[in-house]
């Protein structure tokens, strides 16, 4: 049965004199989709810059399969098997798809001074992997990134912790800014890797994108997790719309 | 997906039809147009332009600023940029010639010491941009006076003599000639092709390269790759003041004469050379061969405008409409090219 991949235990966060976390407890299954879901403020983003290493929490516990872990940096998350994919900000504009899928573990061969990049096999691998995730139409891997859409970005991403064979994705806001049909690509290619045996964190504004790939529902208010096991196919999006904005409360 | 013509820019390279289209899109599209032009209109107006003295003459004095501009390519590449080049211009051979002539290294050490000295001045320069967060200008501005004082103060402002350089191995390799046919080649030339191909290949081809690009690029993304920018930047300072103390020690030999004054203004000279080569100033994109280019496109110019009869004073002028008008044309393209996504 399903192995718990991730647990943050009591994690709290404070931004100097603002509470950002107040003992929040989250646990993510191996190849689980959960939907992280709240209004603006309520600690979504915290709570995973948290996870990926991007912000230091002021107190709690995380463990990953179990072995209690330190995230100090992205890098330390990354080495966890947890990759972040934010708007934009994690690829080069300038650089070729493939250089970026690569970026940091470059393929390499020759030795000492001749010790050089290995292109041709860097733009295979980032060709088939642009057709798994499917927008290998006519893109070929040397195309620079600041030549794509938002979405054939988000898709780079995702292909590159797929590719890297990341236990857990957390995507925020992917869909943000994205057409009707990108925002389409981005649901499948988060199916595709959770197929694959990947576990995603997608957080989205739309309630609709989220309901249309999660498995499990995890709602945050004000710093806290208020619901962890809703489920899209026994809950409404009503019902959901409820506890996100603390309606279900005065009922 | 998206549908692929609107996410694709007019002008991006290499993808469907027009190979010519791809072609323009390069950032070396610009400069090399304007070589040409140079080329034709300067000899149409006096035909001695292209003769082989003429060539090999501006040949032999583009290279010394041909050093750093590919230095300086790099650096711009990962997002800084060194003023404090030209101060080094001066100051290294100003080093190594007081250490021979005061016969406390013989020439081969003397130079090596000079190199080191530079290294020292170029890790200085990126430890203070890396570690405190300084911003590149002020750094290397304030580096520029301490080695410029420096070299002054160390010779009174006198320069330092040179004569003895001509029996020594150590000059010949650096700046000993040779004729191929009529055209007389000198060896700083060959140095400068050999740097320029290796300083290509390391941009365009190894881990290295690759860093520096995403360093400029996004150094966000970068650093959560795991990339070492911090590094990256620090050893491309220390490239920078390298070809600096190497220029100036070369044409310290050529010219006979260390003076402590040389290399003033090469700084800005030299960033014009990389900038209407194609590599963006604010990083991410550069190019060895734009840079190659944008060189000679400086240094035909200040030939060709004496050749033509235009007073040389009249140069800057010239420099400055170039630089201009490559901006703008850059940022049109660039401008098509953002209106595609
Ligand atoms: N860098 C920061 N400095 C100070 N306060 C912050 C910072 N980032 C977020 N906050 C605050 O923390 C709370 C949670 O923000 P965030 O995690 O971005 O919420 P969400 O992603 O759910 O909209 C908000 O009150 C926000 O103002
Ligand atoms: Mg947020």
């Amino acid at each position: 049965m399903a192995e718990t991949l991730v647990e943050m235990r009591q994690i709290e966060k404070f931004y100097g004199r603002v509470h950002a976390l107040r003992s929040v407890n989250l646990r993510i299954e191996r190849g689980e989709i959960v939907g992280l879901l709240g209004d603006n403020g309520a600690g979504k983003s915290t709570l995973i810059k948290v996870l990926s290493g991007a912000v230091a929490y002021t107190s709690g516990e995380i463990r990953i399969k179990g072995r209690p872990v330190q995230m100090r940096s992205t890098l330390d998350a990354i080495a966890n098997g947890i990759e972040t994919i934010y708007q934009d900000s994690a690829l080069v504009p300038q650089l070729s798809i493939a250089r970026n899928l690569f970026l940091g573990r470059e393929l390499r061969k020759g030795a000492g001074i001749l010790d050089r990049l290995d292109l041709d096999r860097m733009n295979a691998v980032a060709a088939d992997l642009l057709k798994r995730v499917g927008i290998s139409k006519n893109i070929p891997p040397t195309t620079p990134i600041g030549s794509l859409s938002g979405g054939e970005r988000q898709a780079v991403a995702i292909a590159r912790a797929m590719y890297f064979d990341s236990d857990l994705i957390i995507l925020d806001e992917p869909t943000n800014n994205l057409g009707v049909a990108e925002t389409q690509g981005v649901l499948r290619f988060v199916r595709e890797a959770r197929d694959t045996g990947h576990s995603c964190v997608f957080i989205a504004h739309n309630i609709h994108h989220v309901f249309q790939v999660v498995d499990r529902i995890v709602v945050m208010r004000r710093g806290t997790v208020v619901a962890d096991d809703l489920s899209p196919r026994t809950s409404s999006i009503q019902q959901v719309e409820d506890i996100i904005t603390g309606e279900h409360m005065a009922a | 997906m998206s549908d692929r013509t609107t996410a694709l820019p007019p002008g991006a390279p290499a993808r469907g039809p027009g190979l010519l289209r791809a072609f323009i899109a390069q950032p070396e599209f610009g400069p090399l147009v304007l070589l040409v032009v140079m080329l034709v209109v300067f000899t149409a107006i006096n035909p001695a332009f292209l003769s082989l003295t003429n060539i090999g003459n501006a040949l032999t004095f583009t290279v010394e600023l041909g050093f750093i501009a590919l230095a300086m390519t790099m650096l711009m590449t990962a997002g800084e940029f060194d003023l404090s080049v030209g101060s080094v211009f001066g100051f290294a051979p100003v080093v190594m010639w007081t250490l021979f002539n005061t016969e406390i290294l013989p020439l081969p050490l003397a130079f090596l010491a000079a190199l080191l000295v530079a290294l020292v001045i170029g890790l200085a320069n990126g430890l203070f941009v890396t570690r405190l967060g300084i911003p590149s200008f002020l750094v290397t501005l304030g580096m520029l006076l301490v080695v410029r004082g420096s070299a002054l103060w160390l010779t009174d402002g006198f320069p330092q003599r040179t004569w003895n350089a001509g029996e020594q191995w150590l000059a010949t390799v650096l700046v000993g000639d040779f004729y191929i046919g009529g055209l007389r080649i000198y060896m700083s030339l060959i140095w400068f092709i050999l740097l320029a191909v290796m300083f290509h290949y390391a941009l365009t081809r190894t881990r290295f390269g690759n860093w520096i690009q995403a360093t400029g690029g996004n150094p966000g993304a970068a650093r959560n790759r795991g990339v070492k920018i911090s590094r990256v930047k620090v050893a491309l300072f220390m490239v920078s003041a390298l070809m600096a103390a190497f220029a100036g020690i070369i044409s310290s030999i050529r010219v006979s004469a260390a003076n402590p004054n040389s290399g003033t203004g090469y700084e800005l000279e030299v960033i014009a050379m990389v900038v209407i080569g194609g590599t963006v100033l604010t990083g991410g994109r550069g190019t060895i061969l734009g840079t190659v280019l944008g060189v000679l496109i400086l240094r035909l110019m200040r030939n060709g405008i004496v050749m033509i009869g235009v007073p040389g004073l009249a140069y800057n002028i010239f420099i400055g409409a170039i630089i201009l008008g490559m901006m703008a044309l850059h940022s049109g393209l660039e401008r098509r090219h953002n209106a595609g996504v």
